[in-house]
This record gives structure tokens, C-alpha cells and sequence, in this order.
């Protein structure tokens, strides 16, 4: 349950990132959760809801759009979805490969008034 | 209504200490492992046991992380190595930060091993790289066979899987080998290593041998 620890993170990138505009408000703020990220999109919400009661943030909307997990096969190097285990590439069946996204968990963008 | 595009990790803090603490380790030449299981599954109780091996061709320290108490780094300093506790108050993770502040008290110069035990949790400590080398996941049967399968995050970015107590399997209707294939179905590239108990003594020799075979590879010895 680090979600609170991420939800830290997205604040202090969102003010770096509005620091040299003219922000009066933030109105909504999309990030992507990949399926192998770890965290629960509920409590991301219920975390960044507690933590913007005031201030420039205060009443933003938070949109998740899952992501899915790619893998890269090792040996004909096709890249595919992973949708469960085992991971075994759809190609040539072979189960080595290595996971080239859907661990991430990132701010894509903010919706504000100027 | 104005979009700004931002496009970063919220791990990115994270991922870019984790990156400084790698080339560290590298610069020293030193091999760090960061285990990872279940509270419970034996992580404790296997570095006791291998640490005085270890010993013989390593100059080793652990970095030890839990919720509370010292009882940890207590029990690691009673085998000679110097062990560091970190409490995390509450926290569910190590993170390279906090590894970053305990490798300014230890003298890097004088040592070819760190492992860093991390908080007993098989979910949360997968997605926090804190610039290992090898990522060791321990888990003991008693946990049961499907473990592997309820938790896959934590073996996906596994290289090794320690199964521990394999002495109580008589007890815990659990069979190793359908333990192992559910790991090997995960992930294939795992080597997976048995910890035991014969006769009072433990036994984790293979683990011993790989973790100094890796550690001198890093080394270039």
C-alpha cells in the first residue's frame, strides 16, 4: 500500500510542472497505471481525493487508464500482451522474455485554468 | 482550459537515486542483493545461517528494513557482520533513498557484499529498485505451493527464489516441485535454490557457492 507515497510524488511533479505558468486552478490530471504496477487504482483515487482538499489542486478530477504489460520475447523477438501467466509468446511459444512495459506508474498530463 | 503534457514516472525520484546508488556499488566493486519475502518466510534466519559462510570469501554487510524495532540487525550483528536497521515507520518498502543515507555509514572500500534484507512484503518491495544486483525472493513452504502464482509481480523481476524449510514439507501438504514449476511458469530464468534443516544443522551450500561465484564475477576475480 504505497499509493499514498505515489500520490506525494504526483503532487510535488504537478507543482514543478505548473511552476513557471500562470495556474489559477487544476482541474484534472490523467495518469497510466500499467497491469504490473503494483497498485490499486481504488486506493490512488481515494489517496489523491484526501490529499487535495485545498489549495490549487482542491476538487480535480483524477483519470486511470490502465495500461497493458508488454513482454519482448527473447528468442524471435516478438513483442506481445501479457494477459496472465504463463507468459509464453505467442509466436514461437517460447516462455524467455523480458517485461518491457506495465511496471510503470505516470502522470501524462494536467487540464488547468490560466 | 489549458493541457499540460507532463510525462513522468512517479517512481522517477526513485529510479534516479536507485541509478546513483548502482554506479556506487559499481565503483566499489561491490555485489548487493536485495531479498525480498513474506514476514515469516525465513529471511532472517537464512542470512544467520549463511552470513559465517559467506564470510570466509566475502566482506559483507546488511542492511536490515522493518516496520519497527532493532531486533533484526541484532540478531545479524551476533553473527560478526555489520548490520544497519532501518525502521520505516509504517512503510511498506525500502526505497534507494533511504539505502543512499545507510551507505554513507558503512566503508564501501572494505566490502564485496551487501545484502539488504527489505521489509517483509512480497507485493510492494518488487516495485521499488534500490540498485541491486540480484533480486532474491525467499518464501517457505509452509506458505504454500501456489504462493508463487497468488504473488507473480515479485518473481517477474526475481533471479533467484530461495524456498525455505523444506524439512516441514511432511507437515504442509506441499510439494516442491509443483512450488517450483509455478515459479518456472512466471518466470523460467529464476534459479530457484532449497534451504533445509538436517540434524539441527542448515543447509544452503548452492547458495552459498552462487552468491560468492556472482559477487567475485563483479568483483573480476
Amino acid at each position: 500500500m504505497h499509493e499514498t507515497v505515489l500520490m506525494r510524488n504526483l503532487l510535488d511533479t504537478v507543482e514543478q510542472a505548473i511552476e513557471n505558468h500562470n495556474v489559477k486552478r487544476v482541474n484534472r490530471v490523467v495518469i497510466s497505471v500499467g497491469k504490473l504496477a503494483n497498485v490499486l487504482p481504488d486506493a490512488l483515487s481515494f489517496a489523491f481525493e484526501a490529499m487535495t482538499q485545498d489549495g490549487i489542486m482542491k476538487g480535480a478530477e483524477l483519470e486511470i487508464k490502465s495500461m497493458p504489460a508488454v513482454a519482448h520475447c527473447d528468442d524471435c523477438g516478438a513483442e506481445y500482451q501479457v494477459d496472465g501467466f504463463p507468459i509464453v509468446c505467442p509466436a514461437c511459444k517460447s516462455a524467455g522474455f523480458r517485461i518491457i512495459s506495465g511496471e510503470e506508474v505516470y502522470i501524462q498530463s494536467i487540464d488547468c485554468e490560466e | 482550459m489549458a493541457k499540460l503534457e507532463i510525462n513522468k514516472d512517479l517512481r522517477s525520484l526513485n529510479n534516479r537515486k536507485a541509478a546513483e546508488n548502482r554506479e556506487k556499488f559499481k565503483s566499489h566493486g561491490i555485489y548487493v542483493i536485495n531479498m525480498m519475502g513474506s514476514p515469516g518466510a525465513g529471511k532472517t534466519t537464512l542470512l544467520e545461517n549463511i552470513l559465517p559462510k559467506l564470510g570466509a570469501h566475502l566482506r559483507t554487510a546488511v542492511i536490515e528494513g522493518d516496520l519497527a524495532t532493532q531486533n533484526d540487525a541484532l540478531r545479524i550483528a551476533k553473527t560478526g557482520v555489520t548490520a544497519l536497521q532501518i525502521n520505516t515507520n509504517g512503510g511498506c518498502h525500502l526505497d534507494s533513498e533511504m539505502i543512499e543515507n545507510q551507505l554513507r555509514k558503512l566503508d564501501l572500500d572494505s566490502l564485496d557484499l551487501i545484502i539488504i534484507e527489505n521489509v517483509g512484503n512480497l507485493v510492494c518491495p518488487a516495485s521499488f529498485d534500490l540498485g541491486e544486483d540480484m533480486r532474491m525472493v525467499v518464501l517457505s513452504v509452509a506458505e504454500g505451493e501456489d504462493k508463487p502464482v497468488k504473488y507473480p509481480t515479485a518473481f517477474l523481476n526475481a533471479d533467484t527464489a530461495v524456498i525455505t524449510k523444506t524439512d516441514l514439507v511432511p507437515y504442509v501438504n506441499v510439494d516442491v516441485n509443483v512450488m517450483k514449476r509455478y515459479i518456472a511458469g512466471i518466470n523460467p530464468k529464476v534459479m530457484v535454490f532449497e534451504t533445509t534443516k538436517k540434524d539441527g544443522e542448515y543447509m544452503a551450500d548452492q547458495l552459498v557457492e552462487y552468491i560468492v561465484d556472482q559477487a567475485g564475477r563483479k568483483k573480476g576475480i
